[in-house]
């Protein structure tokens, strides 16, 4: 949940975006295309890739659409016979369910002590069949993978594609690229690194870079550019001609058109207002991670409450995010980290992301982002470790304070009342 | 760079964790694969600069409103409320995340309960998701959901038939979406009218689904579809694609055996955008609902009893059921079905028959006119058509529209570049906002396109 500036809001009310079509003739829309081109090209340097659509329009979408490049590849290399796809245990669960939807079998490997990819399992799992590993890197539990570029090793030693999971990508900006890491495919997520705002659950927007090999397999179309010739009309004035271009053996469409047009041209907006600094939101992503892990682990003012808990994952330091087990609460009082997120909405925050990595038992997993001040962590923090030496039917019962009380899951499966009951 | 609240405080931070530099933070990337050069970017700017380059980048585009324009092809150039985005842009919607807290929720996930019921009501099935991506990703999982549901007691399992106008895009889409799951897609042809060909369509009978559009990829409103349902008999799903607008004055497929209604939702909420974002629409029979994709709102109670609105049906979503989830969709299009929702509230049941009215209207009047003008003659006559209608010209619709451009008129779609043996076929799209100034410019622009060529 990052700072959404109103300032794209208002870009994107403009005609010369809310009022195109997107199958206007090339020469309509020069202005829509350069902003594409000018997106392709930075997200393409940021992540180490080669070339990038911005036709997928969800992480999930941009998910499936490398892995149906990969497919392709493979196809093309006679090599259809892959049909496993590598996943950690850790991973986000759209990771499996898109390689799934392109018909692979999904072999999951669990991950080590640390969180961290277990390399054995990887050398064992690896074979004439694998078609692709997807991960993520940070982790899910906010740890880098330091042998990530042996992982790569082992995966393409086999024959197998590296897809990287850009939703941790809010780590890393400018400090390493997936390309360096060894993979051959990312998706980006626009609404999580980007500020396309979240709205309730979409709209999102999920381009994916690919490395030379994969980009003949792009959807259609990319936005390309060539000098301006004599006769070329004026366009954007900045010495090129831009148009729509078909990849030689396109996968073809995933989305109708070209993609969440509108969330692009957010997500340009909010690039150039960084520009090549765009490295200082990474740091204060991941400063204002250790801060808050530092406050919570190490209170101030003699509060208590770090018995209610262990790390998610042993590290010295966490990238964006990080994970608490709260294991010693339960058996302590009988307060489940779901009571802990639900007394924290009193509180007035919205409750950290609850029960995932499924990996680590009664998970919290803690994302600030850059965009929380350092009087907002400490407050947290100190408000957090309130919480957990509260009274436990406190927690049982939270929220108290909020428009209704706690809502009865269960109730909601079971009327399933999903229309307004007009009889 | 202004957004960084904690920017020049980092050292007062770093110092409170026991660290020295922002370099220590990232000291767990191996030198192998660790960044050390800048990244080679432009510098960055202020807003005031950038609203500039945005003015002249976006200003350099055609809006469609600048000039008398009938693109049209699946998308609207409609008429938005002005309190859709006002209600849109307030904080609680926009910048809202996934209600998986419905305590704090309640505001969000109430307009998403009755964005379903909205569509419930319009196609008349009583389950609707909270979107998909578009029209096209809807009809694609539409039919993958219809055959898990169907398949295992199917005489032709895993086999889909789908109209064969169903326009490239969205079969490129539906390819992409079955190809690795084994599903085989049979087309049904349409007849010299248009069409769909019912005696054809027989035999879909026993596969899992049939996928059809109404109207059709030409605007043709095939009456011939009500009778689909007794063609293909009761163990095959039928799955609708529909102009969710059209709605307002054909009888909803819900009423005559459509299991599955998909469609595009963005004439009700936003304007085309580029293509996006917009929305697909997805709503079905029970029989498929817990088998179906997307986000599903469901009322409950709180500890007091009273009434609540939460995410349910969760157990079918990838962040369970992984591998085995119904898809692998989870961010959606949900803010732009709910300016949906707002738009179709502000218009009510009565402004929803007048606009499909005026948009029905329109159509028929703009074909009327073209059809005077020498050498353009119907592709398919006496077809009813809704939004949009095609027509056959006397020269190349690549030409035609390239010299209306000169003229400064969007005349179409060049339906060539759906289908290659179309170049003389020109789509018109008409909606709301098409007014009888407009059609004369079309039909002008279109005359003096053809005397270009003729002379």
């Amino acid at each position: 949940m990052k700072h959404n500036p109103r300032l794209n809001e208002r870009i994107v009310q403009m005609p010369g975006i809310d009022r195109i079509h997107p199958l206007q003739p090339d020469h309509q829309v020069q202005g829509l295309l350069s902003i594409y081109y000018e997106m392709q090209e930075m997200l393409a340097i940021c992540a180490g890739m080669d070339a990038v659509t911005l036709q997928p329009v969800a992480g999930a979408q941009g998910e499936f659409t490398a892995i149906r490049c990969i497919q392709e590849f493979h196809k093309s290399n006679g090599q259809a016979h892959r049909n496993k796809v590598i996943v950690p245990d850790s991973a986000h669960g759209t990771n499996p369910a898109s390689a799934s939807m392109c018909g692979y079998d999904i072999i999951e490997i669990p991950s080590g002590q640390d969180g961290r990819i277990d390399l054995d399992a990887l050398r064992s799992a690896v074979g004439d069949d694998t078609a692709a590993m997807m991960i993520t890197n940070p982790s899910t539990l906010g740890v880098f993978e330091r042998d990530i570029a042996r992982a790569a090793e082992i995966v393409h030693d086999a024959g197998g594609q590296m897809y990287y999971d850009g939703a941790n990508f809010n780590a890393i900006l400018g400090k390493t690229d997936p390309g360096r890491m060894g993979f051959d495919a990312v998706h980006y997520n626009l609404h999580k690194t980007f500020s396309q705002p979240h709205g309730g659950g979409g709209p999102g927007s999920g381009p994916i870079g690919v490395k030379s090999h994969l980009s003949r397999f792009l959807p259609s179309p990319i936005a390309a550019r060539r000098g301006r010739e004599e006769g070329d009309p004026v366009g954007v004035d900045d010495g090129f001609w831009y148009f729509w271009e078909e990849p030689e053996s396109s996968i073809g469409k995933v989305q109708q058109w070209n993609g969440n047009a509108g969330a692009v041209v957010r997500s340009w907006a909010f690039y150039r207002r960084y520009g090549h600094e765009l490295e200082r939101m990474s740091e204060h992503a991941v400063l204002n991670a250790n801060y808050l892990r530092h406050r919570i682990t190490n209170p101030v003012d003699g509060q208590e409450g770090t018995s209610a808990f262990l790390e998610g994952a042993p590290a010295s330091v966490v990238k964006h995010e990080f994970t608490l087990n709260m294991t010693p609460l339960k058996d302590k009082n009988g307060a489940t980290a779901k009571d802990v997120a639900k007394r924290l909405l009193d509180y007035g925050y919205m409750a950290p992301t609850l029960y995932f990595p499924q990996i680590v038992p009664e998970c919290l997993m803690f994302e600030p982002t850059e965009t929380e001040s350092k009087e907002v962590l400490d407050k947290f923090a100190a408000d957090f470790l309130e919480i957990l030496s509260e009274d436990p039917d406190t927690l049982k019962s939270a929220p108290h304070t909020t428009y209704v009380k706690r809502v009865d899951e269960v109730l909601a499966a079971r009327q399933l009342v999903l229309t307004y009951p007009f009889e | 760079m202004d957004q960084l609240p904690n920017l020049g405080r980092e050292q007062e931070m770093l110092s409170a964790m026991g660290l020295k530099s922002m370099d220590q933070l990232f000291e767990d990337i191996p030198d192998d694969v660790r960044r050390t050069e800048p990244l080679p970017l432009r510098d960055p700017q202020s807003e005031e600069s950038i609203l500039t380059d945005a003015q002249r980048l976006l200003g350099a585009n055609v809006d469609l409103d600048s000039r008398p324009s009938f693109l049209s092809a699946g998308l609207a150039r409609n008429f938005v409320p002005s309190m859709v985005p006002m209600l849109a842009t307030r904080g609680e919607f926009l910048t809202s995340y996934t209600p998986y807290q419905p305590e704090v929720s309640q505001g969000m996930l109430q307009a998403m309960w009755e964005f379903q019921t909205m569509i419930s009501e319009l196609v008349a099935l009583p389950v609707a998701n909270v979107s998909m991506y578009d029209a096209s990703t809807a009809a694609a999982e539409a039919i993958t959901c219809a055959v898990r549901v169907r398949s295992k007691r199917a005489d032709q399992p895993n086999t889909v038939y789908v109209s064969e106008k169903v326009p490239p895009h969205r079969l490129s889409v539906i390819r992409n979406y079955t190809q690795g799951v084994g599903i085989k897609l049979v087309p049904i042809p349409h007849t010299a009218s248009g069409t769909l060909d019912l005696e054809a369509a027989t035999a879909a009978k026993g596969s899992c689904a049939v996928y059809v559009e109404q109207p059709n990829a030409f605007g043709i409103i095939d009456e011939g579809l009500m009778g689909l349902r007794a063609v293909i008999g009761d163990k095959t799903s039928l799955i609708v694609g529909v102009d969710a607008v059209s709605l307002g004055v054909l009888e909803a497929p819900g009423n005559w055996g459509a299991d599955i209604v998909v469609g595009e939702g963005q004439p009700f909420g936003i304007g085309p955008t580029g293509g996006g974002p917009i929305y697909g629409i997805f709503a079905c029979t029970k029989d498929y609902l817990r088998l179906m994709p997307g986000r599903i709102v469901g009322q409950s109670e709180d500890s007091d009893g009273r009434v609540a609105y939460t995410l349910t049906l969760s157990t079918r979503e990838q962040h369970i059921r992984r591998h085995r989830a119904t898809s692998n969709i989870c961010s959606n299009e949900t803010l732009i079905a709910l300016m949906g929702a707002m738009h179709m509230a502000l218009l009510g049941p009565e402004g929803l028959e007048r606009l499909a009215m005026r948009t029905a209207a329109a159509a028929q009047e703009a074909m009327e006119a073209l059809l005077s003008v020498g050498g353009v003659e119907p592709l398919y006559p006496s077809a009813p058509v809704f939004r949009e209608f095609a027509v056959r010209l006397p020269i190349p619709s690549k030409l035609a529209l390239e010299r209306m451009d000169k003229l400064g008129v969007t005349g179409g779609f060049d339906l060539s570049r759906w289908w290659g043996d179309m170049g003389d076929a020109l789509l018109v799209g008409c909606d709301e906002r098409t007014s009888h100034d407009d059609i004369k410019k079309l039909v002008n622009s279109l005359e003096s396109a053809i005397a270009g060529v003729t002379n």
